[in-house]
């Protein structure tokens, strides 16, 4: 092995330490929400979109801020409303005026961020909401006959308040299959509220400190996306996919493809995060719930006999098992 | 360093490797001997019950296909090193291992990276994986006592088992039997085959009906459940295989010298006598020459008669008949009759041999010989004599001589038993009205089958016989009206 190989073994290991102390710093201005701060981990370590679901004042902008401080990465954040236009979101072409002439230039909307709070996304109009189709899956966004590209690391988080229904418009399923996690936010328990307490009402607020600016990210999911996996840890994998297939009662429509891509990404991300280079069944088990859960559309059987996606995903888990 | 390094992981994944294989089998041949022996104490179990005479056999039988089942699936199932990999990762490794293993010739950044942390975790952690290779001491426990069970159910004496092996004993006996009689069958076949053309109907009819006894044979046989059903069966063969080397001997010596019949034919028959003689129990004569060339019959008869005249007068006959028969073995056959008025008499008969033959004595006679082939013969004479005598007065006398006969001791007597019985199950019609009565062919018990002889024929036989006692005088005088009427009755 070449010396620059040991050099490049040696980044990768010291990647892996970085992204862990990451993952500590983001602990040190959310208190609780371990499993939450992790699954933005793995989005971010895979460069996925996240849907967070939760009741509002649960932390879901701070953490976004809080990630931002840690990568030091541009961070915006869009509040989502009925009277919200394509145009508020990505931008315009406006009419200038300079010494050659008139003409029009465009003016980059909010979206132009590396980090995107899409706050509410449910209560904007399909056609708003689909406004950020283009930018999470191709991370380009077409105002007339342009496309821009928009800088990487491109990272968009949307919440969405689950008790609210008047008034909002359920993403459609194209736009759901678009994240990677639907992570729901739990309300803390008492000790966490405590916690939360104590570090909102000081006087002074928690020091984040840079962990890793955008470029690192960047080279950190590369190494991620090169994590070996073994073809028995593969075939359990997509036995877990083909199974919200598999003439499943409870289940109206699968998983697509693109969640497959999804729970191989965020297994490899999990792994190294943990300091592992190679994705073991557990990640596996652990990443299916976020990624499945909103990708499955239970059937009329679920709905009747109140079996939820959590619920189904479980039996599958069970029913499902790695070939040893 | 790095090869070495490889060589090592790969041997530390050989090792345990070889001990999953060996607990594997070790496993499989503990249930595999669970379920053999399992059916073992049912098969005992049943033995006690049924009689299942191969029970200790089938036992070993199940106990060693168990055995086998597990070795051969042993074999075919073996782990793989990369099952054996993840074997290893259950013990904590997360996977470590199977994805180092796969990847072990790819030099990717991160693939070299997983490959070491893979080995320095299982260097360090080695000792983590525990692969048990003897099965649980309980379930080992368990299949001792089940195993040890068997021979002592094995060993425990019971009626049922007696009776089993008695059961099976004759089923052995039977197909040793039905073996022998079919190869006689095919003898029989092949003679008919070669001497076919050359036999006249009567005797093809004959070896057919020899054939179809046999077949009948072989049923009783296949069908023989009991000490009794089988010694009849074998009584019987023996009396069939007795009376078929009888009625062979007859066509072999009847064959002899005729010209229509090819020596090898002739030889055919001859031998297939002799082996039907040996089968029969019977022994051969000396000199193995059991055809015969003719029976010598004489018959003598003296007369003497007091005529009366014109006196007084009284006439006594006496006739004698001598029957022989000679063979042409060292058998002989003679018989002795005297006669005394109506006649009769007994002779016995030695030697071997069949004959048929006539004979004058000095008034008339016939005589019948026959002989055996155990040495004891029966020789039947009979003879007529004409007396005349004087008188002292006037008169004339006459007498009739005796008939002479003579009865050979047989080994075995047999009644055939028929079929169909008066209006049995058999029989369709009405008994009494032999035009339109008919019956079938059925296995009847202990006896064999009867010989289909229709209605017709056997009053015919009898009238004929009949008639040739009254030609014969062999019936008192007066008689022979009331018999020719009772045969003109039918």
């Amino acid at each position: 092995m070449s010396e620059l190989d040991k050099s490049r073994l040696r980044d990768a290991a010291y990647m892996a330490e970085r992204i862990a102390a990451c993952e500590k710093e983001i602990q040190k201005g959310i208190i609780g929400q371990r499993e939450i701060i992790r699954q933005v981990m793995l989005a971010l370590l895979t460069g996925g979109n996240v849907l967070l679901e939760g009741m509002p004042g649960l932390g879901k902008t701070r953490l976004v801020s809080t990630i931002s401080k840690v990568f030091e990465l541009p961070f915006k954040r869009i509040q989502f409303t009925p009277d919200l236009m394509p145009g508020d979101v990505t931008g315009t072409n406006v009419i200038v005026k300079n010494e050659t002439g008139s003409g029009f230039s465009f003016q980059r909307g909010p979206i132009f961020a590396s980090l995107i709070l899409a706050d509410e996304i449910n209560r904007a109009t399909p056609k708003t909401q689909s406004a950020l189709l283009e930018a999470m899956q191709e991370h380009t966004v077409t105002v007339g006959n342009d496309s821009h590209l928009l800088e990487e690391p491109f990272f968009v988080l949307a919440t969405q308040n689950p008790i609210e229904n008047e008034g909002t418009y359920p993403l459609p399923e194209a736009q759901l299959d678009r994240f990677m996690f639907k992570i729901l936010v739990r309300f803390p328990d008492k000790e966490e509220l405590k916690g939360i307490v104590t570090l909102t009402e000081k006087a002074q607020e928690a020091v984040i400190e840079k962990c890793m600016d955008g470029q690192g990210l960047l080279a950190a999911r590369s190494l991620v996306n090169e994590i070996p996996i073994a073809d028995a840890v593969m075939d359990y994998l997509l036995d877990i996919v083909m199974e919200t297939h598999a003439g499943n009662p409870y289940i109206r429509e699968g998983a697509s493809p693109r969640a497959a891509q999804a729970m191989i990404r965020a297994s490899r991300a999990k792994a190294f995060l943990e300091g592992r280079f190679n994705v073991a069944f557990q990640d596996v088990e652990e990443v299916a719930y976020p990624v499945l859960r909103h990708r499955i559309i239970p059937s009329f059987d679920a709905v009747s006999e109140g079996v939820g996606e959590e619920e189904i995903i479980r039996r599958i888990l069970e029913t499902v098992k790695p070939k040893i | 360093m790095e090869k070495e390094e490889k060589r090592e992981f790969i041997e530390t994944i050989h090792f345990f490797r070889r001990r999953i294989n060996l607990a594997g089998f070790l496993s499989k041949l503990v249930s595999a001997l669970f379920v053999g022996a399992g059916v073992g104490i049912l098969f005992q179990a049943a033995a006690f019950a049924l009689p299942f005479y191969h029970a200790g056999l089938y036992t070993a039988l199940a106990i060693l296909l168990a055995a086998a089942t597990a070795l051969a699936a042993a074999a075919l199932r073996r782990c793989s090193v990369k099952e054996a990999a993840l074997v290893m990762d259950g013990f904590g490794f997360k996977e470590r291992i199977v994805t180092a293993y796969e990847h072990l010739d790819e030099e990717g950044d991160l693939v070299v990276l997983q490959r070491r942390d893979a080995m320095q975790q299982l260097q360090a952690h080695r000792g983590r994986i525990r692969i048990r290779v003897l099965p649980a001491a309980g379930k080992l426990a368990v299949l001792g006592v089940m195993l040890l069970t068997l021979p002592v159910l094995a060993l425990i004496p019971s009626e049922v088992k007696d009776r089993a092996e008695e059961l099976w004993l004759l089923k052995k006996e039977a197909k040793e039997k039905v073996e022998e009689i079919k190869e006689v069958l095919e003898g029989l076949e092949d003679l008919e085959e070669q001497a076919g053309q050359e036999l006249t109907e009567e005797q093809l009819a004959a070896m057919r009906e020899m054939m179809e006894s046999l077949r009948s044979s072989i049923s009783e046989y296949q069908q023989a459940a009991s000490l009794e059903a089988m010694a009849a069966a074998g009584a019987k063969l023996d009396f069939k295989y007795g009376d078929m080397a009888e009625q062979m001997s007859r066509l072999a010596a009847g064959l002899q010298g005729n010209p229509a019949v090819s020596l090898p034919s002739a030889q055919a028959v001859g031998e297939m006598a002799r082996r039907l003689q040996s089968m029969s129990g019977i022994p051969e004569p000396g000199n193995g020459g059991l055809v015969a060339d003719g029976g010598n019959g004489s018959g003598s008869g003296d007369g003497t008669g007091d005529g009366s005249g014109g006196g007084d007068g009284s006439g006594d006959g006496t006739g004698g008949g001598n029957g022989g028969g000679s063979g042409d073995g060292n058998g002989d056959g003679s018989g002795d009759g005297t006669g005394d008025g109506s006649g009769g008499g007994s002779g016995d008969g030695n030697g071997g041999g069949n004959g048929n033959g006539s004979g004058d004595g000095t008034g008339d006679g016939s005589g019948n010989g026959s002989g055996g082939g155990n040495g004891d013969g029966s020789g039947n004479g009979s003879g007529t004599g004409d007396g005349s005598g004087d008188g002292s007065g006037n008169g004339s006398g006459g007498g009739t001589g005796g008939r002479g006969e003579g009865s050979g001791s047989a080994p075995y007597d047999y009644v055939s038993v028929p079929n169909a019985v008066a209006d049995s199950g058999n029989l369709t019609g009405s008994a009494v009205d032999h035009e339109n009565s008919d019956y079938f062919r059925a296995q009847n018990g202990l006896s064999w089958e009867g010989e289909h002889v229709s209605h017709d024929a056997v009053i015919g036989s009898y009238e004929k016989k009949a008639y040739e006692g009254i030609s014969s005088g062999r019936y008192p005088e007066g008689m022979e009206e009331v018999i020719k009427g009772y045969f003109s009755g039918f």
